[in-house]
């Protein structure tokens, strides 16, 4: 480490620890209203470090599932707070549009990267184009064209939506994680016999890891928390967590609790994707500036 | 085993055209040394050879077979690039066998091969270990290990001493000769360092902006260089190059009276250069060159003096023992033989 006077050093070891705390705190505040009773989460002064813990706000979201409650005690007069199975939505909408997503933009990455043709300039420019366009001027023409293809209210349909979104990000980014591997590489390899498939799958692939695992991040993170497209292409079929949330927003109130409860399980899943990536990802974020 | 051919190689890319009819011949077994400034083309006619640029104009012969549209996998060539290019996520084992493994060999042999090549190259203890785990002479071997199992037809080198400190690029050329007159395989090895290029080759290939200027042995180049940039090249220290005139039978220039070389084609009257290697000359009491010593650079071995001569810097190789001081009168001379003489309008030898 480099040295400093002690002062110093606790100067900025305050200094990093506030900026932490300004962080995390929304974070803590939100996952505490979780385990807050209704009455309590709107107490002036705030009950911050000291309220009354009750699981009632999960028992509601996830009781069915958690085998507190049976499907008919949901319903006591009001909305259908029941959730679990839109986490699940949630899940199979993330992990298969980023799957997707990352399975077409690392071929596509490494063409544009690697492989001279007419327009391959031009090719970088028009896919970022198709970002250009806010996403609420297309969901509207899309929502017409669901209804005549059939794919509306399906898994299927909003892993596309998705997946179609995802894909410039994708490429963009992977394409400059191999344009930082040196050519040599894939000419050496070719060279000594092996086939551009081959090239690519044995020598390159494994040295991208990093760059995929940023990139796949980054593609669950935006599935994960879109909200327009689910919202106009789906109606009973299945509901991602942003949009249902909206649900707990009711005539009689807005169950806060609830809805915390939601977003705080929700963020396991998310957690647990990045963990899992977590090892390559640190790679991937300081390939370039660590590269051998 | 194989012969490397070029006929009227033309390169452009795009519009600019960097190489114009290069033809060259390169025998079975022969160490031919691509030599020249940074950007004159090497590796160009390097990438050219292994496919991996295509051929503008002219054509590229493999034992006597046309090559310009063969894929580089087809054409049983070796490489090594300057960066050495190793595969990052494979062990050294896996990265000298990988060409072997893609071509599908039994593990047995692989192993058999990978391992003598590694014994050959003293890289036996790093087998398991990663490219980035290694030193750059270690990488250096890996990449001539990778090289070395291929059993192919040529070698190609990129410059693959460029990235070592001068002690082990000093061993490295002995090893790649010694690896080369034991393989005795067809190689092309780039260089811009005209001591690797003198010390390994059996045939130098000077070039300068994408032609060749000569094609000879090492002791050609350095005996007769065809032209006062051959001359210029080649040596160290660099060679004396004195503008004067050819006057009553003798080379003639401020300070300087020497006579013709033998067999000269230099005409009365004409503008000449001469060429005077620092080696080739003696320091006296007597001689046809009267300098000032400006100083004395000891390099270990011998001393290289340098004299004001009309104010132009002209280095003299001595024997350690002789003593001069700065600002001391002295005189050098040389063998007619050993006089290079050039045209110093179009640089030709006379
Ligand atoms: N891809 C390219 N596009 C355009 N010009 C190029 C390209 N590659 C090389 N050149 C040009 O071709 C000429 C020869 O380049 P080359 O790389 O063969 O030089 P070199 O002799 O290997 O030099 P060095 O010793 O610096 O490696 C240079 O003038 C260079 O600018
Ligand atoms: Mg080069």
């Amino acid at each position: 480490m480099i040295v400093e006077s002690a002062s110093r050093r606790r100067v900025r070891t305050v200094l990093a620890v506030a900026v932490v705390a300004l962080f995390v705190f929304p974070l803590y505040y939100w996952t505490t209203t979780a385990f807050k009773d209704a009455r309590e989460i709107f107490n002036i002064p705030p009950n911050v470090w000291t309220f009354d813990p009750t699981l009632k706000n999960f028992e509601e979201v996830f009781g069915i599932s958690l085998g507190f409650l049976r499907q008919q005690e949901v319903l006591p007069g009001g909305g259908n707070f029941y959730m679990a199975p839109r986490l699940w939505d949630s899940i199979v909408v993330a992990l298969g549009s980023t799957a997707l997503a990352i399975a077409i933009s690392v071929l596509a990455a490494y063409a544009l990267s690697r492989m001279d043709f007419r327009g391959r300039h031009a090719f970088v420019g028009w896919v970022l184009s198709t970002r250009m366009m806010p996403p609420v001027a297309v969901a509207i023409p899309m929502f017409f064209i669901y209804k005549d293809i059939g794919l509306m209210d399906s898994y299927l349909g909003i892993i596309l939506m998705h997946t179609l979104i995802n894909l410039p990000l994708g490429v963009l980014l992977l394409k400059s994680f191999f344009d930082d591997i040196p050519k040599e590489i894939d000419e050496s390899a070719l060279i000594d016999g092996a086939s551009r498939f081959l090239v690519f799958r044995r020598v390159i692939l494994p040295m991208a890891k990093g760059g995929i695992a940023a990139t796949a991040v980054l593609c669950f993170i935006f599935s994960w928390t879109e909200f327009i497209f689910v919202l106009t292409l789906t109606q009973t079929g299945l509901k991602t967590v942003p949009v249902v949330s909206s649900s707990f927003v009711t005539s009689t109130g807005t169950a806060w609790g609830n809805m915390a409860a939601l977003g705080v399980a929700a963020m396991v899943p998310a957690f647990l994707f990045i963990l899992l990536v977590q090892k390559q990802l640190v790679r991937g974020l300081t390939l370039g500036s660590l590269k051998q | 085993m194989a012969t490397v051919a070029y006929r009227n190689i033309v390169k452009s890319y795009g519009a600019v055209r960097v190489m114009e009819d290069l033809s060259l011949d390169i025998a079975d077994g022969e160490f031919a040394v691509l030599l020249g400034p940074s950007g004159c083309g090497k590796t160009t006619l390097l990438r050219m050879t292994a496919g991996l640029e295509t051929v503008t104009g002219g054509d590229l012969l493999i034992d006597g077979a046309r090559m310009n549209e063969v894929h580089p996998r087809d054409r049983d060539i070796a490489m090594v690039f300057q960066n050495y290019a190793l595969y990052p996520t494979m062990p050294v084992w896996e990265n000298i066998g990988f060409s072997l493994e893609v071509r599908k060999l039994p593990k047995a042999e692989i192993r058999k091969k990978v391992e003598a090549a590694a014994a050959v190259l003293n890289l036996t203890d790093y087998l398991d270990r990663y490219p980035r785990e290694l030193s750059g002479g270690q990488r250096q071997r890996v990449a001539m290990g990778r090289a070395m199992v291929r059993e192919a037809k040529v070698f190609l080198f990129d410059e693959p001493l460029s990235n070592l400190d001068a002690k082990l690029r000093a061993q490295m050329r002995m090893e790649i000769r010694q690896l080369h007159d034991r393989l005795e395989t067809t190689t092309i090895y780039v260089t811009h360092d005209q001591i690797e290029a003198m010390t390994m080759a059996d045939k130098i290939v000077l070039m300068k902006g994408g032609r060749i200027e000569q094609v000879g042995t090492p002791d050609d180049l350095f005996d007769a260089p065809a032209s006062l940039y051959a001359a210029d090249f080649i040596g160290t220290p660099a060679i004396n190059l004195i503008e004067g005139a050819v006057v009553d039978g003798a080379f003639k220039s401020a300070g300087i009276h020497l006579p013709l070389p033998p067999g000269t084609a230099a005409t009365a009257g004409q503008r000449v250069t001469a060429g005077l290697r620092p080696s080739d000359m003696t320091l006296g009491a007597a001689g046809s060159i009267t300098g000032r010593v400006v100083l004395a650079e000891k390099t270990g071995v011998e001393q290289n003096v340098h004299l004001d001569i009309g104010g132009a810097d002209f280095v003299v190789t001595a024997p350690r023992d002789v003593s001069v001081r700065p600002d001391e009168t002295v005189q050098a001379d040389i063998p007619p033989q050993k006089i290079h003489l050039f045209d110093s309008a179009s640089g030709a030898r006379l």
